[in-house]
């Protein structure tokens, strides 16, 4: 800015300079051209005024007779010889006309010639009128150019006797009147009246219009102005020299001013530059955790930056200028950290770097990768030697921690019973293989194809692997296929299970992970047996309730049997009997006889059933047995039972006694749950329903005491029971059964009061 | 009184039809009731003889219509008839004061014996009432003094511990004493305080 302004001030300033000595130089031309147009002035005036004495003297002699043609003729020519200026004297009569005129001419002064009127005769009529010497206006005469007279009246007493006439054409006054250096210095012209141009002492224009000047010439011509007007000094090599010379010096300051203000801002620029560099050097060395140490050619610290000094725990003060065995050099290892230095020196250090143990101030002894390279000054000179320290104590821990995390993961690979590998979705190579699997597969598993490999015991790959080799890691992971297998080489059953997921370095790679499930399928076995012999222990305890059931039943008949039967052998004995009431007595008891039997035929009905046997059975016809042999426990515990089975429900799928089991199950339980119930409360609901379009459902709900909500589940555990003198085996045993025939079976708190037990059965096997 | 019977509520009607059949071949007076609810309807205080009550009844039970009764002050002895798996509600029953119980399929011996036995008891009890009615009405003869003199002859005061305890002569004690005697119709102390003793029973 100052720069700037200083410049621009400067410039002011010389302009107004120059513009002063211009103004200074011009008003001095002015006064110089006024003062010569004075004097050019008062030179024509001069010859003019001794023009008109002599044309006086003419006057004053012509009437007294002193004069005649003769002597005027010579004494005009002998004037006009000397005076060159004029072009013309006669003699005008009072009429007029030219009496005599020198030179002799036949132009418009030639003798016996009347004055021209209008110009001529104005001139003349004012000098007669006024009878002083007069000039004529200025104007053009058809010979000589423009032209002016100058008449003098001739008198003698009053009368006027003509006047002596002088002739000037203007531009002849320019030409003799005013000296040559004048004219070579100005322009000179005259104007007439009405600014006519009459003469100009030169053709060439001056260059300066502003330098000229003008004054009335009135009179002697009526209404005449010269103009004079300057040349001009382009040619004053003087005057223009300083002026030059100022611009000239003004430039060179400015253009000086101009450079040293860019070289300025140059060198700001690069000092920011500089600076900025040096801030972004200084900030990029603290930010660095790599410890920067250079040594001279000698092996003397040169430079420490702060990340080193940190490091080791020494100021730059302390280290640099140092020389070794440096203060960070470990006591142990003293040798090799000369020899290290000594072949850093000699320029042979290792280009990746070499590990070495360092001490810091503290004492504690850390890790470090050190890094030489030459270091070159300025002007390409090896100055020294620029090491690059990095400590390493963390990495080294962290590769050891990576390593032990690695074999923490293999360890635990390796401890799964499971068979795991991984294997690259394109090459099928496999990339990991745990212990297991090499004990199956051998354990060179790793990198082969794992097609081969596992040849012996794998999926189907078409069955999955087209839309896996597709995927990208973000789908991942995906469960690709699940499948249990034998394995041909060992013969145990595996469970696979293939899946997708992102390996470590991103690629999406298959796991298999096989599970050896040949005791579960085992268990599975031994399961399905135990749950046949339960079945049949299920069916041994039914018919044991059952058969107690029954003996109740059969009481009945029998007890009646007994009583018809002994009161007709005390009857008999008492001889006291009619014989017709003993043959009543005797039927009845044949009748109750039958229903024992009847009796019997059920249970042995239901004994002989043993097999599982399952077809289409009519859940009707279940309902329908199992109340025959609940009715009398219903009947005597007071329970009404309601059955209601739509007529057009569809046979289910299974083993009608194992079914019946349930429903009686069912039943009893529905009855005893009811002891505490008011007894016009008694009342078990069974009904039958479709259940989708592929099982029937069946509800037993009662109205006894029900069951807490989480008791539902806990109903079906083996030995779990409500019943003071129950075993806890029925509902469990009875869910056994509905699993064994695919159906299900729970309970949910009946809507009143109560309990609903419900299972579904399927329509088809 | 009633003529004894041995009255039947079973829901079974041939179990009904044959103990009938069996208990008149022993001569036995037998009414039926073929539910808990149409005894009750028939009931009253002069039943006498035995009740043979089936446990597992529908609607009222055998051990309701017992606590009923039994609310009743009868004093009619009951025979339950259990099935199997019915004992616990029968021992229950005894614990209540029933007479016994029998369980199905029953010796008919064992039925018309436990029966019998029940009948006898019955009708003993029944005199037994009897007579602890007859002392209590002759108890009621006696006056507010002929009354306190009884009870402190009873406890085996002598008539001159009587006489000072309730402040009266000795000889209006024996005068008290002899009619309590004579109202009582008791020929000796000994008589007068067996009398007494039936009627606390």
């Amino acid at each position: 800015m100052m720069p700037n302004f200083a410049v621009g001030a400067f410039i002011l300033a010389m302009i107004a300079l120059v513009w002063m000595l211009q103004k200074h130089e011009f008003d001095q031309q002015m006064a110089t051209l006024a003062r010569d147009v004075q004097w050019a002035e008062q030179t024509l005036r001069l010859h003019m005024q001794s023009d008109q004495e002599f044309l006086q003297e003419l006057a004053r002699e012509a009437p007294i007779g002193e004069i005649g043609g003769v002597k005027f003729q010579a004494r005009a020519t002998q004037y006009l010889t000397i005076n060159p200026h004029l072009s013309n004297i006669a003699w005008i009569d009072a009429e007029k006309i030219i009496r005599y005129a020198a030179p002799f001419e036949t132009g418009a002064w030639s003798v016996g010639k009347s004055l021209a009127p209008r110009e001529q005769e104005m001139g003349f009529l004012a000098a007669r009128a006024s009878g002083r010497p007069m000039y004529g206006n200025a104007h053009v005469n058809e010979f000589a150019g423009p032209a002016l007279e100058l008449f003098v009246p001739i008198y003698r007493g009053a009368i006027f006797l003509g006047a002596m006439v002088a002739a000037y054409p203007v531009s002849g006054m320019l030409r003799h009147l005013v000296p040559a250096w004048f004219s070579e210095k100005y322009h000179l012209s005259f104007t007439g009246a009405g600014n006519l141009p009459l003469a100009e002492n030169s053709a060439a224009r001056p260059r300066d219009e502003r330098l000229s000047y003008s004054l009335n010439f009135d009179p002697p011509g009526n209404g005449m102005q010269l103009h004079v007007a300057a040349y001009g000094t382009e040619t004053n090599l003087a005057k223009t020299l300083p002026i030059a010379l100022i611009v000239g010096l003004s430039l060179l300051v400015v253009w000086s001013l101009w450079s040293l203000r860019n070289a300025l801002a140059r060198r700001i620029r690069a000092e920011d530059a500089l600076r900025a560099e040096s801030n972004f050097r200084k900030a990029m060395e603290e930010s660095m955790p790599t410890g920067m140490r250079a040594i001279d050619m000698r092996g003397q610290i040169t430079y420490v930056n702060a990340a080193f000094c940190k490091m080791v725990g020494y100021t730059q003060e302390d280290l640099i200028g140092a020389n070794a065995p440096f203060p960070y050099w470990s006591q142990e290892d003293l040798i090799e950290h000369g020899r290290v230095l000594q072949q850093a020196l000699a320029g042979e250090a290792p280009r990746g770097g070499i590990e070495s143990r360092f001490r810091r101030r503290s004492g504690e002894l850390f890790d470090v990768r050190v890094y030489e390279a030459p270091l070159v000054d300025s002007s390409g000179r090896q100055a020294g030697w620029m090491a690059s320290i990095h400590d390493i104590t963390e990495q080294r821990h962290a590769r050891a921690e990576l390593e032990a995390s690695h074999q923490r993961f293999m360890t635990v690979l390796d401890g799964l019973d499971a068979a795991i590998y991984v294997a690259d979705l394109e090459t099928d190579e496999i990339l990991l293989a745990n212990k297991a699997f090499k004990n199956i597969y051998g354990y060179d598993a790793v990198s082969r194809n794992c097609w081969q490999v596992t040849s012996a015991c794998r999926p189907d790959p078409a069955r999955f692997l087209a839309e896996a080799k597709k995927l990208a890691p973000h789908q991942t992971p995906l469960e690709l296929h699940e499948i249990e297998l034998q394995n041909a080489l060992n013969g145990r059953w595996y469970q696979l299970r293939e899946r997708a997921i992102q390996w470590v370095d991103g690629r999406v790679v298959r796991m298999e992970v096989a599970t050896d499930i040949t005791d579960r399928m085992n268990v599975e076995e031994v399961n399905n047996q135990q749950l046949e012999r339960l079945q049949q222990t299920s069916r041994l305890i039914t018919m044991g309730e059952m058969a107690s059931s029954l003996a109740h039943e059969l009481n009945q008949p029998l007890s009646a049997i007994a009583n018809y039967n002994m009161g007709c052998v005390n009857r008999l004995q008492a001889n006291d009997f009619r014989p017709e009431e003993l043959l009543a007595a005797m039927q009845k008891a044949s009748a109750q006889a039958e229903r024992a039997g009847k009796i019997i035929r059920r249970v042995r009905d239901f004994v002989k059933k043993s097999e599982p046997q399952r077809c289409a059975v009519g859940i009707a016809d279940v309902i329908e047995e199992v109340i025959g042999f609940a009715e009398i426990e219903a009947r005597k515990a007071g329970v009404r039972i309601s059955v209601t089975v739509p007529t057009d429900l569809s046979p289910a799928y299974a083993d009608k006694i194992m079914i019946e089991q349930v429903v009686l199950n069912l039943v009893k339980n529905g009855i005893e749950a009811m002891h505490d119930t008011p007894r016009s409360e008694r009342e078990l609901a069974i009904s039958a329903r479709a259940n989708g379009k592929d099982f029937i459902e069946v509800r037993v709900a009662d109205r006894g005491h029900g069951v807490l909500v989480e008791q539902t589940e806990k109903l079906f555990a083996p030995f779990y029971t409500t019943k003071p003198e129950g075993m806890g085996m029925g509902l469990n045993i009875c869910r056994s059964i509905i699993e064994f025939h695919h159906g299900r079976l729970w309970a949910v708190a009946n809507s009143d009061s109560g309990t609903v037990f419900s299972f579904t059965l399927p329509l088809n096997p | 009184m009633a003529e004894p019977k041995v009255h039947i509520v079973d829901d079974d009607e041939a179990m009904r039809d044959s103990l009938k059949w069996l208990l008149e071949s022993r001569g036995l007076k037998v009414e039926l009731y073929p539910s808990a609810e149409v005894f009750l309807r028939a009931f009253n205080r002069d039943f006498c003889g035995c009740l043979v009550l089936d446990v597992r009844m529908p609607g009222m039970n055998g051990l309701d219509l017992y606590e009923q009764l039994q609310a009743h002050s009868s004093t009619l002895p009951v025979i339950f008839i259990t099935g199997h798996g019915d004992v616990p509600m029968a021992v229950s029953a005894l614990k209540k004061g029933a007479a016994d119980f029998i369980e199905k399929p029953f010796n008919d011996q064992d039925m018309l014996s436990l029966i019998e036995s029940c009948m006898t008891q019955d009708s003993a009890a029944a005199a037994k009432r009897a007579e602890s009615a007859s002392v209590a009405q002759r108890l009621e003869r006696l006056t507010q003094r002929e009354r306190e003199v009884l009870d402190l002859v009873v406890v085996g005061k002598l008539n001159k511990q009587i006489a000072d305890e309730l402040g009266i002569s000795i000889k209006t004690v024996e005068v008290h004493r002899s009619r309590v005697m004579q109202k009582m119709g008791a020929n000796s102390v000994a008589e007068l305080v067996q009398l007494t003793l039936k009627k606390l029973e």
